[in-house]
Formats: C-alpha cells, structure tokens, sequence
C-alpha cells in the first residue's frame, strides 16, 4: 500500500492537483483513518469522519490548483487541521448537546485555525460552484448537456459532436459558443440580482 | 455571431494558455484600450475558469469516492462501520413509516384491548418474581386442546412481537409478554407463510419464550443457524443492531449498549439507546460481528430510543434449566462475521420471524 512512499510530499501535491488517481489514492491510505478515527473519537459518526477528510482532501486539492503553492506544513499535518476545523465548524452548526461538543483539550489552536482562511475561500468556492450549476441546469437542451459533457465528463468536441449528432467539430464548437453564452447571461443576471 | 464567438475562442485560448506571443500582446492592447471589452472578456474568462473548475472538482471528488469505496473494502473493520450507516439511510424510510404505522397498531389494538397490562407492564412483570414458572408442557397441552386449524388462521391477530432461531429445525425464541395468555400462536416467515407454533418453555421472569414450530418439516433457511449467542456482558458503547418485525415487514435499526444493566438495575438485561416500536419485541440484539447479544423486551416510558434487552446470559440459563429431551443445540460457527451488513441482514432475514398471537 505505502510501495510509492518514494515521491516526496511536494511531488505528490503535484501528482493530486492534477487529479492523478495514485497519488490521491496514497494521500487518502496514509490519512484516513487516523483523521477519521479521530471525528469519530470527537462525537462523530463514522459517515461524519468519511465526509469531512472528503472534504478536507478536496481543500488540499484546491489549494494545490495554484502553482506557487508550497505546504510549509506536512501534508498529514494539513489534513488534520483542516479536518478539525471543519468538523467544528459542523457541530456548531448543529448545535448539539454540550456533552457532544468536541473535546477542546486535544486542540493546538495555533495551529488548527491556521487555516481558516483556506477554509473560508473554499467555502466561496463551493456557493460559486453551486450557483455556477443552478445556472447550468437552467440551460435548455441541448445546452445543458452539451456543457456538461465538455466541463463535468471531460469529453473532447469530436466525442460531443457524435455523440449530439453534429456533422463536425466546428459545427459543434459553434454550439458549445452559442451555449456558453447562454450560460453567461443567465449567470451573471443571477449575481446581478 | 461571429464576434461573439470570437471572444470565446479567444477567451478558452487565454485559459488554457495556447495564445502565443503576438496575441496576447494584441490581446493586451485590446483591454487596455476597450474597458467594454475587457469586462466583456473578463466575465468569460472567470466563467470558463469556474466551469473548468467545477468540472475538475466534481471529477476529482469521484475519484475520491472511488478511493473511499476500495479503501473501506479493503479494509474490514473500517468497513463495518461505513457500511451501516449507508445501510441505516437506506432503510430510514421503510424504518420510519413501518414504525409509524406500528405505532398506530399499537394504539388502536394492543392499548385499546388490554389497557391495564400495557400501561403497568413492567410493574406486572416486575412483581411477580416469586412466581417464576418454568413450565414446559403446560401451555402445549393448552394448544393442542385448541385444536386450532393449521392453515392460514382466520381470527383476529392480537399481538405480533419478532422471534429468530434458535435452531434451524423450529426452535425460536421471543418475549414471553409476546405469547403470554396466547389460544395459539403462529409465526409468519420471511416468504409470508403461516405456521404453527406452540410455547416449549419460558421463563416469565426474564421474560424469555421458547417455542417450536409444530411442522416436523420446518426449517429457517438452508443451513445451520447462522449467528452464535454471546452470554458474557458486552460493554458499554458497543454498537448494536436488531431486525425486527414490526409491521409484517423486517426492518432494521441500529444503536448502542448504554447501561450494563437493564430497568431497575436488572442485571440480566442492558439498556440500549435504540429505537424500537411495538412488534420488535424478541427481535434479536447483534454485535458487530454477528453474534446475539440479547432479546428486544420493552422500551423506556418517554419515547427516546431507551430500550431494554434481556441478555443471552439469561436465554442460556433458560435452556441450561430444561429438560435434555428438547433436544435444542445451539450453533456453533459464526457465518456472518465476514458478511458485509447487508448480506448479513440478508442471511438473517431468514432466520427472523414475525411473531402472531391469537386471543380471544
């Protein structure tokens, strides 16, 4: 499982940010279960543990997407951190009873709400993302699923013009244009308001 | 149009940074001297930014999910535990409306018919310690005066509680408050069928009922009773589950062991936190490994998910005290500690029963 320990951290961050399926997979074997033994020790459920180092690994990827990314941390150390704060963050919201409130005692505020700034930026992310697909899902057909063939499923212009049935690639290039600008006003009237 | 798609072009080659030299220059220019433009180009590059974003994102969260999927197989224990809680979304509907409209049977029958008995149950049983019956016959030679049909039974159903195996020949097990009083008792298999069943010994204290299925033929399912009976204390915090019946369709809840002893500090039950409803009383309590820990036998007044099991020890003891010739062997082998929970739950389907009490 650890056979590809040989890559340093940073060539993993590398590896993730693009979405490579080992390295994200190695990143996920080595943390998980402490970080989700640990939500679970903190009054979580096991779905609570699995869900928040998801989420945990999704802000370490997008933190990656920049270029001048460079942890000054351990990634394991990332991880940690973030997953606690945003496993607060979910028990306050839930309000539960004090007696589930995470034990405060075993937290290094120093360095746990290090983050927080991450946190907040990809949370941002995640409204933007939303309203970006409210949009989408407002576009008629076959807009709708022509956009998202290209964006969500990856499909390159000549997969989408057979598949949607254009004579070529221009043809369906052409559509796709027609499409995004659908898109843009419908998003951007959305943020207007 | 054609300028409309022009700046798409132009936008999609800025993002993914195919523009040579000459045309950014000129590109640059542009913005610098057109602010209509450059706004105009500026919404399309963060709109194209954000679909390549989201895009990448939602790809990159399945792979994860594909991660998390070979990760929790590959790794059991962590397994167990994921696995329930997908399976406890699953079945909260079912759960919830099964509960529901056990809930409302329970009012409109058991409280309407037998108001006394169901309001001071627990003081009922509690107070007739000294007449602990261990009888074996007794209730047999009742039913069988009966002489009840053995097809499908036409009177009224009185009460339904939950049994499961004890052995795949027909012994089960469930409350005695499920059988106590009973003209005849049937259960009804997983496949809905009827069959008759007579009390073979019970133990009114603890509240444990040990029946047998009457037609030589029966059996549960295919094999050996697939679970093994745990008599020594689990501990508290220990999840557990139960399949019960109580509506005339199995459902499945989940919790955890509480307190080591049960109501009023009785030592031969546990207290759980675990939702429990009408009907599911006798449903077995499992670990996470498979194994019986105890019977479903009441629950709390407040309905706060307090419920109260009688332990394996006292079933054991139960069947220490009878007569050899019932010839009852309890399995041996656990066959579901390495099911995963909804395979399980499908191998103990067969081995559940409801339970159907007819009474004048």
């Amino acid at each position: 499982m650890y056979s590809s320990l040989l890559h340093t951290e940073q060539q993993l961050l590398t590896a993730l940010a693009k979405g490579e399926r080992a390295a994200t997979s190695q990143i996920y074997q080595q943390h998980h279960n402490t970080i989700s033994s640990w939500i679970i020790k903190n009054g979580g459920a096991a779905a609570d543990g699995a869900d928040i180092f998801q989420e945990a690994m999704v802000v370490l990827y997008e933190k990656a997407q920049n270029e001048d990314f460079r942890l000054i941390c351990k990634i394991g150390t990332y991880l940690f951190a973030v997953s606690k704060h945003l496993w607060y963050k979910k028990v306050q919201k839930q309000q539960k009873q004090p007696g589930n409130l995470p034990d405060k005692a075993g937290i290094d505020e120093e360095i746990d709400w290090t983050y927080e700034d991450d946190i907040n930026a990809h949370k941002e992310r995640e409204t933007h993302y939303e309203q970006l697909n409210v949009a989408l899902d407002q576009l008629g057909e076959p807009c709708r699923s022509l956009l998202k063939a290209f964006y969500h499923q990856d499909k390159s212009m000549q997969e989408i013009a057979t598949e949607f049935g254009y004579t070529n690639t221009d043809n369906a290039k052409t559509q796709k244009y027609k499409c995004l600008a659908r898109l843009r006003k419908i998003f951007y009237n959305a943020q207007a308001k | 149009m054609s300028t409309d798609n022009k700046i798409w072009e132009l936008a999609e080659a800025y993002v993914s940074g195919t523009l040579a030299e000459a045309e950014l220059i000129s590109l640059q220019n542009n913005v610098n001297t057109d602010p209509t433009f450059a706004s105009q180009f500026q919404e399309c590059v963060n709109l194209l930014q954000s679909l390549n974003g989201s895009g990448n994102q939602k790809r990159f969260r399945s792979t994860l999910q594909e991660i998390q999927v070979e990760h929790t197989e590959a790794n059991k224990p962590a397994k167990q535990v994921t696995r329930t809680i997908s399976l406890r979304a699953y079945y909260w509907r079912t759960g919830a409306v099964a509960a529901g409209i056990a809930l409302l049977t329970f009012f409109c029958t058991y409280w309407t018919i037998n108001p006394k008995k169901s309001a001071s149950q627990y003081n009922v049983l509690r107070g007739e310690i000294e007449n602990i019956k261990r009888s074996q016959n007794q209730l047999i030679q009742n039913i069988k005066a009966q002489k009840a049909p053995s097809t499908v039974p036409v009177a009224q159903v009185k009460y339904t509680g939950t049994g499961f195996a004890l052995t795949n020949k027909g012994y089960l097990v469930t409350n005695y408050h499920v059988v106590d009083g009973a003209d005849s008792v049937y259960i009804q298999n997983h496949n809905g069928d009827y069959y008759k069943a007579s009390v073979a010994a019970f133990d009114e204290n603890t509240d444990i009922a040990i029946l047998k299925v009457e037609d030589e033929d029966f059996t549960f399912g295919k094999g050996d009773v697939p679970y093994t009976f745990v008599g020594a204390k689990a501990e508290i915090g220990e999840h557990v589950f139960t399949l019960g019946w109580p509506n005339g369709e199995i459902v499945y809840n989940e919790g955890y062991i509480s307190a080591r002893n049960g109501f009023e500090g009785d030592s031969l039950q546990y207290s759980l936190v675990l939702p429990a409803h009408p009907g599911q009383s006798g449903a077995p309590i499992l670990d996470a490994n498979g194994n019986i820990l105890a019977i479903v036998t009441a629950r709390g007044n407040q309905n706060d998910g307090n419920t109260y099991a009688v332990s394996s020890n006292a079933l054991l003891q139960l069947l220490h005290s009878l007569n050899k010739e019932l010839n009852i062997h309890l399995p041996k082998a656990n066959k579901l500690k390495n099911l995963t929970a909804e395979q399980r739950i499908a191998k103990l389907e067969y081995y559940t029963c409801s339970v159907k009490v007819y009474k004048k």
